[in-house]
């Protein structure tokens, strides 16, 4: 075990009887390999122990519930938590996660402000026929009333962007007990949130943090009722046939382009699709699809990502996200294998932006496609990579497929129509909308109210 | 064989020999031809020096090779020291887990078996497990050895022993092919089979594998039935990380003696947990010295470790039923000073390596 740097920050496991420090903990190295914060990992035994408190807690009644996530979300931006300001935290985030410190803040400002609206977000989600308490005079007559699927959620977090944790407290919302398992890249935004959440009312057997080693992941889901879990193709792969977890896989965000639009007038939104929010988001534009030549649009972009300059994560003019040097070359070695015969307009080399210290920033990428099928377009990588190739009305809907975000650059309705019917495309942006565009109320990869609500009808004499 | 050595070798389980007049007499014993095992007589042979003149101290063990691989391949019969005559009083075979491969035999006499037993009694005395109580053994059977001490442990120190049958490879084979649901439903059978045990026996001193105990605590009317009847449970087999171990002395089983062992096959038995320590020091083993003993090393260059700091666990077996220096344990451990006047090492915080997240995983934002 590695001795603790005497100021790491200390990230306790935050379980049913409060704070646990384990004897098991896990040094978290920033991005130069430094240690940066200490975390201290449980035993599935906690897991099963700190899930069985979650389902014996009471839950405080739904205006409580919406009052304490409010108080949560200031506390959240505002306050210190755990010795840290916000300011201090945001550096972790970006020293550890190598995202950039500009991304962490508005990221940290989109957290609060989508908390504080959540009582309207999960509201979108509740079928316009149902009520939401059984005593509902309504239900006198017979009428469906909206009711939890179980009392347990457990999410599994990632560690590519804070962002991903504006979307559980949902559940809290809506009546679950909550335990999330954080990334070890990026533990401090979910520890900061159920520090904020426990602060604003909410009891320790009511939302809980729960650190664990690689193996002792399962027991997460084992104990939960239902589960949200991050992760790569494998992942989707392994709980597609299993009703009680929603994976949240590859995003494979996509930008079309048609002949009727010059895209030079959309050059801005394109360029923040792909490098916007440090690009390490599945809502980040992983393909752009052209109607007609893409090489003018590849120098284009190409021209203005290779102004952007290798920074380290915590400067406040950083873009590009950083990853130790090793990992970094990993990435750019795997491009390089993946890129085979396509045209790299920023590749190779031009990938790794070394900052001096041991980490590298992992600059954008540009690769042409010679068309619109080449597998290339469906390979997502954590940080701005993108694909543009070439689309005909020949090729379809069928390149288009498999998208969590699409925008259509297009004044084609009859298309757009069919964007939309497509069952494989998440979200539909017609114009000038950047990939990554989340508001509070519409839903990311649908409701997670669909997933965690269902219908019951209530008739009574 | 001069009487001298015979003596030393054969003490009684009370007195422990001088490490390094142990180390002389077993040269003698089982590198004497008429008393050492066919495999060793045999082996001498291609050795690049002489034991029975160079090998003079407990340190001298590590000029020996690591032979333990061999014992996959060679006959069991042959690992019997002459010295025990045509009918020497076999206990059995038994084989290490078979994680890798082919299994390594060992062979347990009967004198061995009485002195181990002997010494782990009175380690369990010490951590205060009550005498004359009903034991349950959740332990691997068959030809693994630990289910034969249970058996003797219970017989000697309990009373009866209950017992139920228990196959870790196929557990293995089944996690190792992606039958997670296979394993998990093969655990609950055990923990089935213990409950009927458990609700209908008296059991005061439970048996049992970290893994399985885990189990069985998750199920909240066992584990009231355990606070009830089970006075002290003896673990073992794989190893119980430090969190799980403090959850169930302070919170799961508060009023429970819990005593760990850390056994291999390949040292005919375990090194028992130091009573008396404060609950911050942790499990500390140590093993039955000078016959058994360890030393954490450097697995690169095999030389030990400083005290505090983690390495590979090196053990080495020298009794009259069996000789097996240098042998390298897979398990990591903390390197701890051993009782004043024993040979070797006491180990703790015994892991394999953790992993956090698979960090082969590219493609996606994840």
């Amino acid at each position: 075990m590695a001795r603790p740097r005497p100021d790491a920050v200390r990230l306790d496991a935050l379980g049913a009887l409060g704070p646990y420090r384990a004897r098991n903990r896990l040094a978290v190295t920033d991005v130069a390999g430094r240690e940066y914060a200490e975390l201290s990992l449980v035993p599935p035994l906690f897991v099963d122990r700190t899930l069985k408190a979650l389902r014996r807690a009471a839950v405080p009644g739904h205006d409580e519930r919406i009052g304490m996530i409010g108080r949560a979300a200031g506390l959240f931006a505002t306050a210190e938590l755990n010795g840290l300001t916000p300011d201090e935290y945001a550096l972790g985030v970006s020293r550890v996660g190598g995202t950039p410190i500009s991304v962490v803040r508005s990221t940290m400002a989109a957290i609060a402000a989508r908390l504080r609206e959540v009582q309207h977000a999960v509201e979108q989600a509740r079928p316009t026929g149902a009520v939401h308490r059984w005593d509902d005079p309504l239900t006198r007559a017979g009428r469906a009333v909206w009711v939890r699927r179980g009392s347990v959620f457990a999410v599994h977090a990632a560690g590519n962007h804070p962002g991903q944790h504006s979307l559980w407290p949902e559940a809290l919302a809506l009546g679950y007990r909550v335990a999330v398992r954080p990334s070890r890249r990026e533990p401090f935004t979910p520890h900061r949130l159920v520090t904020a959440l426990r602060a604003a009312g909410f009891g320790n057997d009511q939302v809980a943090l729960l650190p664990t080693d690689h193996g002792t992941a399962d027991a997460l889901l084992r104990g939960a009722d239902l589960g949200l879990v991050y992760g790569g193709e494998d992942v989707v792969r392994r709980y597609a046939g299993d009703p009680s977890v929603l994976p949240q896989g590859p995003g494979r965000s996509k930008i079309l382009i048609t002949g009727d639009v010059d895209w030079r007038a959309h050059l801005d939104v394109i360029v923040d699709s792909v490098s916007g929010h440090g690009g390490t988001g599945c809502v980040n534009t992983t393909a752009v699809f052209v109607e007609g030549d893409p090489g003018p649009l590849c120098a284009a972009l190409a021209e203005r990502l290779a102004a952007v300059p290798s920074l380290p994560p915590e400067d406040p003019a950083a873009v590009f996200p950083v990853q130790p040097l090793a990992t970094a070359k990993a990435l750019q070695a795997h491009l390089l294998h993946r890129a085979t015969g396509t045209r790299a307009w920023l590749g190779g080399e031009q990938v790794l932006g070394e900052v001096g210290d041991g980490s590298a920033a992992l600059r954008a990428a540009v690769h042409q496609l010679d068309s619109p099928e080449a597998p290339q377009s469906a390979v997502e990588l954590p940080f701005p990579c993108v694909w543009v190739a070439p689309w005909t009305r020949e090729a379809g809907l069928g390149p288009l497929r498999d998208s969590l975000v699409l925008t259509a650059l297009t004044h084609d309705d009859a298309l757009v129509a069919a964007l939309v019917q497509e069952p494989t495309i998440g979200n539909v942006y017609v114009g000038d909308q950047p990939t990554h565009r989340m508001r509070s109320g519409l839903p990311h990869d649908g409701y997670l109210a669909e997933f965690l609500m269902r219908c019951k009808s209530v008739i009574r004499d | 064989m001069p009487q001298s050595a015979l003596d030393v070798l054969d003490l009684p389980p009370g007195v422990r020999p001088e490490p390094d007049e142990l180390i002389r007499a077993a040269m003698r014993w089982h590198f004497g031809p008429d008393t050492g095992s066919p495999f060793w007589l045999e082996r001498a042979g291609s050795l690049p020096f002489d034991p029975l003149t160079d090998v003079r101290t407990h340190d001298d063990l590590t000029l020996f090779p690591d032979v333990t691989a061999e014992l996959r391949d060679v006959p069991a019969r042959d690992l019997i020291p002459r010295g025990y005559g045509s009918g020497p009083d076999v206990v059995g075979v038994f084989e290490s887990g078979g994680t890798t491969g082919a299994p390594k035999r060992v062979v347990l006499l009967r004198d061995w078996l009485e002195r181990m037993l002997h010494w782990s009694n009175l380690n369990l005395d010490a951590h205060g497990f009550p005498r004359g109580a009903d034991w349950l053994g959740l332990v691997p059977t068959g030809p693994h050895i630990v289910g034969e001490y249970f058996r003797r442990s219970a017989a000697t120190h309990g009373r009866q022993g209950f017992t139920l049958d228990l196959d870790p490879r196929w557990v293995k084979k089944l996690i190792a092919a992606g039958r997670r649901a296979d394993a998990d439903a093969y655990a609950e059978h055990i923990v089935d089979q213990a409950a009927f045990v458990l609700r209908t026996q008296d059991i005061g001193v439970l048996t049992i594998t970290p893994p399985l105990l885990e189990r069985l605590a998750r199920r909240e009317d066992l584990a009231d039935l355990v606070n009830s009847r089970v006075r002290a449970i003896r673990w073992g087999g794989t190893q119980l990380d430090p969190d799980s171990r403090h959850l169930y002395k302070t919170e799961i089983f508060p009023d429970t003696v819990l005593c760990g062992n850390y056994g291999s096959t390949m040292i005919l038995g375990f090194a028992g947990e130091r009573p008396d320590l404060p609950e911050e020091a942790g499990c500390v083993f140590d093993p039955y010295s000078p016959y058994v003993t360890f030393r954490v090393v450097d697995p690169a260059t095999r030389l030990p470790v400083g005290y505090g700091e983690r390495g590979r666990v090196l053990v080495h077996h020298v009794s009259k039923a069996f000789f097996l220096p240098n042998n390298l344990e897979r398990d990591l451990a903390t390197r701890v000073e051993p009782p004043a006047g024993h040979a070797g090492d006491a180990v703790a915080d015994i892991a394999p390596v953790t992993t956090f997240e698979n960090e082969t995983v590219i493609e996606g934002v994840y």
